[in-house]
C-alpha cells in the first residue's frame, strides 16, 4: 500500500526528515514515534503529498488508493461557518457520484467505455434518475460513516456547527470524513491527542478494526498506550532520522536504541483502570467542604453554566487553596472546557461566584482589573488557535510579561527566552511564526506565555495532550515545582495518569456535576506547600499508585 | 433567543441615535444665516414682509418650542408641511425617494455579484496576472472621486460620442422608465464601492483559502470551484457585508454629487434644495429618513455577521 523511499524534507537549512525508508503492506498498522519535531507530522504530510511552505522533499512516496487524514488538530480543518451535516453530504455525494458512474460503467458492460469517476449529473439524460440514486446513496453512506466513527446520528448532528462538538466528537467527525470517501490508507497525525480514555480507546480501536478491513493504518503518536494497542510495526525516530524499526513487540520489549530507552522510561505511571470514569461511585462528601488546609486561593460556589439554553454544568462548587492541585477528569463534552472559561472570565455563568482570596471575580473577562487578569491564567487546549499566526512566537509570550506585570520589552523577552529555553524551546525554534512548530512545541510556548504574568492561578485545559513522554515528564515537572511555591493549579484533563501524579485531588465532571472521583483518592492534601517530595506519593485506593513516573520525578528534584 | 434581545437593544439605542441625529441637524440649520420667510421674501426683503411671512410661517417660536412640535407631529406621522412649496413634506418625499431608491437597487444588484466575483477571481492565485490587474485598476478606480469620474464620464460618453443621455432631466420620477438615463449614473455609484468590497473580499479570501479546512475540502476531494464558492467565501466575506452596509446607507441617502451632475431628482437633490431655501420640515424629515437607514441597514449587516460568524457567542 505504501512505499517510502529515502525520504528526505528540508525548509531553511534544516534538516526536518533524513533519508527516511519504509513500507507498509494492506492491514497493518505502522507507528511512527518520536518527540516533537522529529519529523513525523512531515512524514504523515508527504504520504498526502502535500508539505509545508518553505520545505523541500526529495525521495519517492507511492501510495496506492486514496489516503485519509486526520490530522492533529480537529478543529483547524473543519470549517467554523458551515454546518456538519451539510459538509459531510457534500462529501457524500461527490463519493456517491464516482461510486454511481463506476456502478453504471460496470453495468453497462465492456462494450461502452465510460470515463471511471466522472460523475452522473453530467450526462442529463440521467440527471434526475442519477441525482436521485446519488443523493440516496449519500444519505446512507453519511449514516454509515458517523456509525463507523461512533458519533451520533445525523438527525442530531447535521444542524450543529463544529465549535459546538467536543474536540473528541471533532476528531471523530474528521474520521467519518475520511471514511466517506473508503480510503486505502488512513494517516492519523495524533488522534487521541487531549480525547477522554473512552474515545481514546474508541478510535484506536476503530483505526484497527480498519486495518483489519484492509486498510494501511500510519500512526503519528507520542502515547505508547496506543501503539502497543495496537501498532504492528514501530518506527522510533529522532531528529528526522529513523533511530529504530521493527516489529511492535520487538521495539518495545527490547528496545536496541537509546533514544527509544529514553522514551519508553518516560512513560506517564500505569494508568489506574477509568474504561468509564461515569461508573465511579460518587460519594456524599461535598466538593464545598471547607479545604482542610489554609485559605481558598480559588472558590467556586455553585457555579452553573449554560450554551445558549442547554445546561452543560449545574451547581459546582470547588474549593483551591494556594499550593494545591485539583485535576478534573470527565467525558468530551461534559463540561470541563466550559468550567474552566466560567472561572477565567470567558463564559458567562448563568448562576454562581469566582472567588479569588475570598473576593469574587466579574464573571466577564473585561470587567476584571489587569492584577486579577495576571492572577488567573489559561492555557487553551488548542494552542495553535491560541496564537496570532503572523507574529513570532517569542515576541508573543514575551508580550505577557509586558503587558501584565509593567516589565519593559527587553526585560520581557530576556524572561521569556529563559522560561521557553527551560521548556525545551530553543530561541532559534521560538523566533519562528506558529506555523513553523510543531503542537507539543506550541504547547509548551502557551505554557510559557500563561506563566510569565506570573499567576496565582493557572488553569491548564489538557496541557501534556500531544508531548511525547519525554517532554510531559518535563513539563509535569515544572508544573510541580511551581505548585510547590504556591501556585494554584486547575488541570483539566482526560488523562488518568496525568491526574494521579500531579493532583491532590481528582474530580469528575459528569452529567454536569463535579464529583469526587473515589473517596479514597480524594485523600486530604498529604503535604504543605513547602513538603518534600518524598511525601508527594498518591495513596490512591488502586495498588498501581506508586507507578515509574513518581520515581522519575523524585530522580530530578 | 440572545439574538431577539439584541435586536431589541439595537433598535432602542438606534432611536435614540435618530432623535439626536434630527436635533443636531436642526441646530445647525438654526446657525445658518437667514431663514425660509427670508428666502420667501425675495430678493429685496421689506423686513415688514419678512416678519409677517414668519408669523404664517410659525417661525415665530424659540428653537426648542420649533423643534419640539415637529418631534410631536412626526410621533404622530405628521412630518410637516413644505415652508416654500406649501406641500406636506410626506409627498415631497414620496417624490424623490424613487428615483434615489432605484439607482440604489440596480447599483446594489450590480455590485454585489460583481464585487465578488471580482475579489475571488483575484485571491485565487494571489500575486499572479490577473490578480495584479484587478487589484491595480480596483486601486486606481477608487482613487477617482465620484465627481471627477462623472463629470469625465458625461463628457465622453454623452456629449462627445452621444451614446448616452447626459441627464435625467426629462425623465421625470420613474427612471426605469428609460433606461438609458440610468447608466453613467449607475457606473459612478458603482465604481468606488466595487474597489472597495471587492479588495475585502479578496482579502478574506487569501487567508480562507490557505487556512486548514480550505486544504482539508480539497483533500476529500471535493471540487475547486466547490471549495471556492462553498467553504471559503462564506468564511471571506464578513467583512465585505459591513462595507456593504455602509455602501447601502451611502447610497440610500441619495449621493447628492451624482444626483447634481445628472441631474437625477432624487433625494440628494431633494436635500440641497431644501437647505438653500432653509426649508427646515423637509430637511428634518430628510435627516429622519436618512438616520433610519443608517440605523436598519446597520443593524442587518451586523445580524448578516453574526449569522456568517456563528461562533461569536453572545452579539453584545
Amino acid at each position: 500500500m505504501i512505499r517510502v523511499d529515502a525520504l528526505t524534507a528540508a525548509a531553511g537549512g534544516r534538516t526536518l526528515v533524513g533519508g527516511v525508508t519504509f513500507a507498509l503492506p494492506a492491514g497493518q498498522v505502522l507507528a511512527l514515534v518520536g518527540p516533537s519535531g522529529s519529523g513525523k507530522t512531515t512524514i504523515g504530510r508527504a504520504l498526502l503529498r502535500e508539505h509545508a511552505p518553505g520545505v523541500v522533499l526529495s525521495g519517492t512516496v507511492e501510495v496506492t488508493g486514496r489516503v485519509g487524514y486526520l490530522p492533529q488538530h480537529p478543529a483547524s480543518v473543519l470549517n467554523p461557518v458551515r454546518r456538519v451535516g451539510g459538509v459531510l453530504r457534500e462529501i457524500a455525494r461527490q463519493a456517491a457520484r464516482t461510486t454511481s458512474a463506476a456502478g453504471a460503467a460496470g453495468t453497462s458492460g465492456a462494450g461502452r467505455r465510460e470515463t471511471p469517476g466522472r460523475p452522473v449529473a453530467h450526462r442529463p439524460w440521467l440527471r434526475s434518475a442519477g441525482a436521485r440514486r446519488t443523493r440516496e446513496i449519500a444519505e446512507s453512506l453519511v449514516v454509515t460513516a458517523l456509525g463507523q466513527a461512533a458519533l451520533p446520528g445525523p438527525a442530531e448532528l447535521a444542524r450543529r456547527f463544529p465549535h459546538q462538538l467536543s474536540g473528541g466528537q471533532q476528531q471523530r467527525l474528521v474520521l467519518a470524513q475520511a471514511l466517506l470517501r473508503s480510503p486505502s490508507v488512513i494517516v492519523a497525525d495524533e488522534p487521541t491527542t487531549g480525547q477522554d480514555p473512552v474515545t481514546k480507546h474508541q478510535i484506536t480501536r476503530l483505526l484497527r478494526l480498519l486495518a483489519n478491513q484492509g486498510m494501511a493504518v500510519v500512526l503519528l503518536t507520542h502515547d505508547f498506550d496506543v501503539v502497543e494497542e495496537i501498532a504492528d510495526r514501530i518506527m522510533v525516530l529522532g531528529d528526522g532520522r529513523v533511530a529504530e524499526h521493527g516489529p511492535a513487540g520487538e521495539v518495545l520489549a527490547r528496545p536496541r536504541h537509546p533514544h527509544t530507552r529514553r522514551l519508553l522510561a518516560a512513560r506517564p505511571p500505569a494508568r489506574p483502570d477509568t474504561g468509564d470514569v461515569r461508573t465511579r461511585p460518587a460519594t456524599a462528601r461535598s466538593w464545598s467542604a471547607p479545604a482542610p488546609d489554609g485559605p481558598d486561593r480559588l472558590a467556586v460556589a455553585g457555579l452553573t453554566a449554560r450554551h445558549r439554553s442547554a445546561p452543560v454544568i449545574s451547581d459546582v462548587s470547588l474549593r483551591l487553596p494556594a499550593g494545591h492541585c485539583l485535576a478534573v477528569l470527565g467525558r468530551s463534552g461534559d463540561g470541563k472546557t466550559t468550567l474552566a472559561r466560567c472561572i477565567a472570565g470567558l463564559h458567562r455563568p448563568a448562576a454562581g461566584t469566582v472567588l479569588l482570596d475570598g473576593r469574587p471575580l466579574a464573571p466577564a473577562l473585561v470587567r476584571r482589573s489587569r492584577a486579577e487578569l495576571a492572577r488567573v491564567q489559561y492555557v487553551f487546549q488548542d494552542a495553535h488557535a491560541s496564537f496570532d499566526p503572523h507574529r513570532p512566537v517569542a515576541a508573543q509570550v514575551s508580550r505577557t510579561a509586558v503587558r501584565l506585570r509593567g516589565l519593559g520589552a527587553g526585560e520581557a523577552g530576556r524572561e521569556a527566552l529563559a522560561l521557553l529555553d527551560r521548556l525545551g524551546l530553543p530561541a532559534a525554534t521560538t523566533a519562528r511564526r506558529p506555523g513553523a512548530l510543531s503542537g507539543g512545541e506550541l504547547r509548551r510556548a502557551a505554557l510559557a506565555r500563561a506563566l510569565l504574568a506570573a499567576p496565582d492561578v493557572l488553569i491548564c485545559d489538557e496541557i501534556t495532550a500531544g508531548l511525547d513522554t519525554v517532554t510531559q515528564a518535563s513539563v509535569l515537572d515544572l508544573l510541580d515545582e511551581l505548585r510547590r511555591d504556591g501556585l494554584a493549579l486547575l488541570l483539566i484533563s482526560h488523562d488518568m495518569g496525568v491526574a494521579t501524579r500531579l493532583a491532590d485531588r481528582v474530580g469528575v465532571l459528569s452529567g454536569g456535576r463535579l464529583e469526587p472521583l473515589d473517596p479514597s483518592t480524594d485523600v486530604t492534601p498529604r503535604h504543605p506547600p513547602s513538603g518534600g517530595p518524598a511525601a508527594r506519593r498518591l495513596r490512591t485506593s488502586g495498588s498501581d499508585a506508586h507507578a515509574p513516573g513518581t520515581h522519575h520525578k523524585e530522580d530530578t528534584s | 433567543m440572545i439574538m431577539h434581545g439584541y435586536v431589541v437593544r439595537r433598535l432602542s439605542l438606534g432611536l435614540a441615535q435618530i432623535v439626536l441625529v434630527t436635533a443636531l441637524v436642526f441646530a445647525l440649520t438654526e446657525a445658518l444665516p437667514g431663514d425660509a420667510a427670508v428666502v420667501l421674501a425675495g430678493d429685496a426683503p421689506d423686513p415688514g414682509r419678512v416678519a409677517r411671512l414668519r408669523h404664517e410661517l410659525g417661525l415665530t417660536g424659540s428653537a426648542a418650542e420649533r423643534y419640539t412640535g415637529w418631534l410631536l407631529g412626526v410621533l404622530r406621522g405628521d412630518l410637516g408641511t413644505s415652508m416654500i412649496a406649501g406641500r406636506p413634506v410626506a409627498a415631497f418625499i414620496a417624490e424623490s425617494g424613487p428615483p434615489t431608491a432605484q439607482l440604489a437597487a440596480i447599483t446594489l444588484l450590480l455590485l454585489v455579484p460583481l464585487a465578488v466575483a471580482g475579489g475571488v477571481a483575484a485571491a485565487v492565485r494571489p500575486g499572479r496576472a490577473l490578480d495584479r490587474v484587478i487589484s491595480g485598476t480596483s486601486v486606481a478606480l477608487y482613487a477617482v472621486p465620484e465627481f471627477a469620474l462623472a463629470i469625465v464620464l458625461g463628457a465622453v460618453f454623452a456629449l462627445r460620442l452621444g451614446w448616452l443621455p447626459p441627464t435625467a432631466i426629462g425623465a421625470g420620477g420613474d427612471l426605469l422608465a428609460d433606461p438609458a438615463v440610468l447608466v453613467l449614473p449607475v457606473l459612478v455609484l458603482l465604481a468606488r464601492p466595487i474597489c472597495s468590497i471587492s479588495r475585502l473580499v479578496r482579502g478574506g479570501m487569501i487567508d480562507a483559502l490557505g487556512s486548514g479546512y480550505a486544504a482539508h475540502a480539497r483533500r476529500l476531494g471535493l471540487a475547486p470551484r466547490r471549495v471556492r464558492w462553498a467553504h471559503a467565501l462564506p468564511n471571506a466575506v464578513t467583512p465585505a457585508v459591513q462595507q456593504l452596509a455602509r455602501t447601502t446607507d451611502w447610497l440610500l441617502g441619495g449621493v447628492i454629487t451624482v444626483e447634481a451632475v445628472f441631474v437625477v431628482p432624487g433625494l440628494g437633490s431633494a436635500l440641497t434644495g431644501a437647505v438653500a431655501a432653509r426649508d427646515v420640515p423637509v430637511i428634518l424629515a430628510l435627516a429622519l429618513l436618512f438616520a433610519a437607514t443608517t440605523v436598519t441597514v446597520n443593524l442587518l449587516a451586523d445580524i448578516a455577521a453574526y449569522r456568517l460568524a456563528p461562533r461569536s457567542d453572545g452579539a453584545g
